[in-house]
C-alpha cells in the first residue's frame, strides 16, 4: 500500500475504531454521563451529515433543518407513544415523513437561485415551530412530550447507555457509507459540477432542479432520522429543542466541517458539541469554568461561521487537505 | 363585524405594516448593492431599540436625543458589520456572504444579550397622552408617531435617491456595479453605506415599537422574517414596493386575527412568505428574471 493510500484510509479505520470502542474505553464513574453526550454528539453528527450533503455538494443551505429534526421525532413519538405502534414503524414514518416535507419544500423554492431555498427553509422551521407549540392535541405544546418508549428491535431494547450509544453511532457508520456513496457516485460528480457552474452543469446534461430535490430530500430523512433516535434515546422532546437557533448551530457545524467532506462535518459537530459539555472530555473542568463556555456559546458559534467563510472557507476539511499537501501528499 | 372594530384592527395591521415597511426597505436596499439577503437585518431592529434604551437610562438624555443616539449607533455597528465580515470576503460568493449574515445574526444577538441582558427593555411613549378617537375606532399617539416616521424615512430615502448624487450612485451600483466604477463610483463604499441606511431604517422600526412593544436581545429574527416576508411580497429590489408589501403584510395579519384567530397570527407571514416564493417569486411589483447560460 502506498503513502497516500495509508494516509487516505487508515486515520478513518483509528477514528472509526475508536468511537466503536468508547464504550468499552469509558468505565470511570462518570462512563454513564461521558456516553450520554457522547450519544449526543452522534445525533448532532447525523444531522449535520446530511447539512453536509447539502451544502458541500450542492451549494445550498438550510436554515430550517432543526424543524425536520423535528418532524422526525414528534412523528415517531406519537406514533410509538399514543398509537402504541412498534419503534420500528416510527423510524419508518419518520422517514417518510421527511421525505415528503423536504420533497415538497425543495419542489417550488429549487427552481430558484441560492438564497430563496434559504429563506423558504427558514420560513418552514418557524412555521412548524408554531405548529410544534400550538398543536398541543398532537405535540404536547410547550411543555413537550414525555414518556417516549425506548427504541427497541425485536425483544431487544436500547436501555443502557452503552446500547444506546451503539445505536446512535451505528445509524452514522450507516449514513456516513450511504453519504459517501451518494458522492464518490454520479450524483456526486454531477454535484460537484452544479457547485462550479450551474449553466455548466446544465450543457453538460445534468438534471439541476430534480438533483437539488434529490439531495435536499435526502438531507431532510438525515435529519428525520436523527430526531427519531433523539425521541426515543432521551425519552422527552419538547419545542425548544427545534428552534431556528438550533438550525443555525447545525449550519455552524457543516460550515466549521468544510465542503467536499464527510468526515470534517462529522469532526465539526463532534468540537461544538463537546464544547457545551466539555467536563465530559475534560473531568477536571471546573463549574464556572463551563458555566462561562455555556454562556459564550453562541457567541461562539456566529463568530466560527463568520471568521471560517473569511479566513478558511474550506473549513476543517480544507485545513487537512492542506496539512497533508504541506507533507507532500495529494488526495 | 362593526366599522369601528374593523377600523381598528385595520389602524393596528397598517402601524405594524409600517414598521414591516422599514425593515423590509433595509432588505431591498442591500439587496440592491450586493444581491444578498441580510439575515441579519433583524437585529437591526433589536439593536435600535436597545441602544435607544441604552443611551435614555445611561445618560439621561431627553428620549429624542437617545433615540438619534441608538439610531446612529445602530448605523455604526451595520458598517463595522459590513467592514469586517462583509467586505473582506473580495469574492462576493452570494452563498458564503448569506451564510455570513446567519452568523452575523446569531453573534449580535448574543453580544446584545452580554451587554444588556436577557431582560425586556421599554421607552416611555414618545409623547404622552390619551388616544385619539377616530369614527369610535382608538389610535393611540405612539401609532402616529409610527406613521409618521416611516413616511418621513420615505420621502428621505427617495429624495437620497433622486436628488443626491451618492443616492445616484447607489442606484447606478445596483444597475450596473462595473459601469458605475468606469464613471468613477466606488461600489466598495456604496455596499457599506447601503449597510448604514439599512441599520438605520431597521433602527428607526425597533426605537419606534420598543415603546409599545418592549425590546430583547431575541426579537431580530422574527422581525427579520416579516420585514423579508413583506419585502417579497412586494417584489425584492424595488423600495417602493418594500412599502406597499409591508402594509399589505401587516394588514393581512391584523384581518385574519380578526376573521380566523390569533393563535397562528405568527404563521400568516410565514404562510405568505412561503406562498410568494413558490407562486410568484418576483413578487407583486416585480419582473421575473431569467438566468441564461
Amino acid at each position: 500500500m502506498g503513502r497516500a493510500a495509508l494516509l487516505r484510509y487508515v486515520p478513518g479505520a483509528v477514528v472509526a475504531l475508536f468511537f466503536a470502542a468508547l464504550p468499552l474505553l469509558a468505565t470511570g464513574s462518570d462512563a454513564r454521563y461521558v456516553l450520554k453526550v457522547f450519544t449526543f454528539v452522534g445525533v448532532n453528527a447525523l444531522v449535520v451529515l446530511g447539512l453536509a450533503l447539502l451544502f458541500g455538494y450542492a451549494g445550498q443551505v438550510s436554515l430550517g433543518h432543526a424543524a425536520f429534526f423535528g418532524l422526525g421525532a414528534y412523528t415517531s413519538a406519537y406514533l410509538t407513544t399514543r398509537l402504541e405502534l412498534p419503534w420500528i414503524i416510527g423510524l419508518l414514518a419518520a422517514v417518510l415523513v421527511t421525505a415528503i416535507g423536504g420533497m415538497l419544500l425543495a419542489l417550488p423554492s429549487l427552481r430558484l437561485k441560492g438564497h430563496y431555498l434559504a429563506m423558504a427553509t427558514l420560513g418552514f422551521g418557524e412555521i412548524m415551530h408554531v405548529a410544534f407549540v400550538e398543536a398541543s392535541g398532537i405535540t404536547g405544546g410547550p411543555d413537550g412530550f414525555s414518556r417516549i418508549p425506548l427504541a427497541a428491535l425485536g425483544g431487544f431494547v436500547f436501555e443502557s447507555p452503552q446500547a444506546k450509544y451503539w445505536l446512535v453511532w451505528g445509524a452514522v457508520a450507516v449514513g456516513f457509507i450511504i453519504a459517501g456513496n451518494i458522492v464518490s457516485g454520479r450524483p456526486g460528480r454531477s454535484m460537484l459540477a452544479l457547485h462550479g457552474s450551474e449553466q455548466g452543469a446544465v450543457a453538460s446534461g445534468v438534471d439541476i432542479t430534480g438533483l437539488k430535490v434529490r439531495v435536499f430530500t435526502a438531507s431532510a430523512v438525515y435529519a428525520g432520522v436523527a430526531g427519531c433516535l433523539y425521541a426515543h434515546v432521551v425519552g422527552f422532546i419538547s419545542p425548544s429543542s427545534f428552534t431556528l437557533h438550533n438550525s443555525v448551530i447545525f449550519v455552524a457545524m457543516a460550515v466549521l466541517g468544510g465542503g467536499r467532506s464527510l468526515a470534517g462535518p462529522v469532526a465539526a459537530a463532534l468540537i461544538l458539541t463537546l464544547a457545551g459539555f466539555a467536563d465530559a472530555v475534560f473531568p477536571g473542568l471546573s463549574r464556572e469554568t463551563l458555566a462561562v463556555i455555556q454562556d459564550w456559546q453562541a457567541d461562539l458559534y456566529g463568530l466560527i461561521i463568520i471568521s471560517v467563510m473569511l479566513l478558511a472557507p474550506a473549513g476543517f476539511a480544507g485545513l487537512y487537505r492542506a496539512g497533508l499537501r504541506s507533507v507532500g501528499v495529494k488526495l | 363585524m362593526g366599522t369601528a372594530e374593523l377600523l381598528q384592527f385595520a389602524i393596528a395591521g397598517l402601524k405594524n405594516g409600517s414598521i414591516y415597511a422599514l425593515v423590509a426597505l433595509g432588505f431591498t436596499i442591500v439587496y440592491a448593492s450586493t444581491g444578498v439577503i441580510n439575515f441579519a437585518q433583524g437585529e437591526f431592529v433589536m439593536l435600535g431599540g436597545m441602544l435607544s434604551w441604552w443611551s435614555y437610562s445611561m445618560f439621561d438624555v431627553p428620549l429624542v436625543v437617545a433615540g438619534l443616539m441608538g439610531v446612529a449607533l445602530t448605523a455604526v455597528v451595520g458598517i463595522v458589520f459590513e467592514l469586517v465580515a462583509i467586505r473582506p470576503r473580495k469574492d462576493g460568493n452570494p452563498l458564503a456572504l448569506i451564510i455570513i449574515t446567519v452568523g452575523g445574526s446569531l453573534l449580535l444577538s448574543s453580544l446584545a444579550r452580554h451587554a444588556f441582558g436577557p431582560l425586556e427593555k421599554s421607552l416611555p411613549a414618545f409623547t404622552p397622552g390619551p388616544s385619539f378617537r377616530v369614527l369610535g375606532a382608538a389610535i393611540d399617539r405612539q401609532t402616529l408617531w409610527i406613521f409618521a416616521l416611516t413616511a418621513i424615512a420615505v420621502v428621505l430615502l427617495s429624495l437620497l435617491y433622486t436628488r443626491t448624487r451618492v443616492g445616484k450612485a447607489m442606484r447606478a451600483c445596483s444597475i450596473d456595479r462595473s459601469a458605475a466604477r468606469l464613471v468613477g463610483v466606488d461600489p466598495r463604499s456604496m455596499v457599506t453605506l447601503s449597510f448604514a441606511l439599512a441599520a438605520a431604517l431597521g433602527a428607526l422600526a425597533g426605537l419606534a415599537t420598543t415603546p409599545l412593544t418592549q425590546t430583547a436581545f431575541n426579537i431580530g429574527p422574527s422581525f427579520g422574517i416579516k420585514g423579508f416576508a413583506a419585502a417579497i411580497l412586494g417584489g425584492l429590489g424595488n423600495p417602493f414596493a418594500a412599502v406597499i408589501g409591508g402594509l399589505t403584510l401587516g394588514l393581512l395579519e391584523s384581518m385574519s386575527i380578526a376573521f380566523i384567530s390569533s393563535t397562528f397570527k405568527d404563521a400568516i407571514s410565514l404562510l405568505v412568505l412561503l406562498l410568494v416564493l413558490f407562486v410568484r417569486p418576483q413578487g407583486m411589483f416585480g419582473r421575473a428574471v431569467r438566468e441564461k447560460v
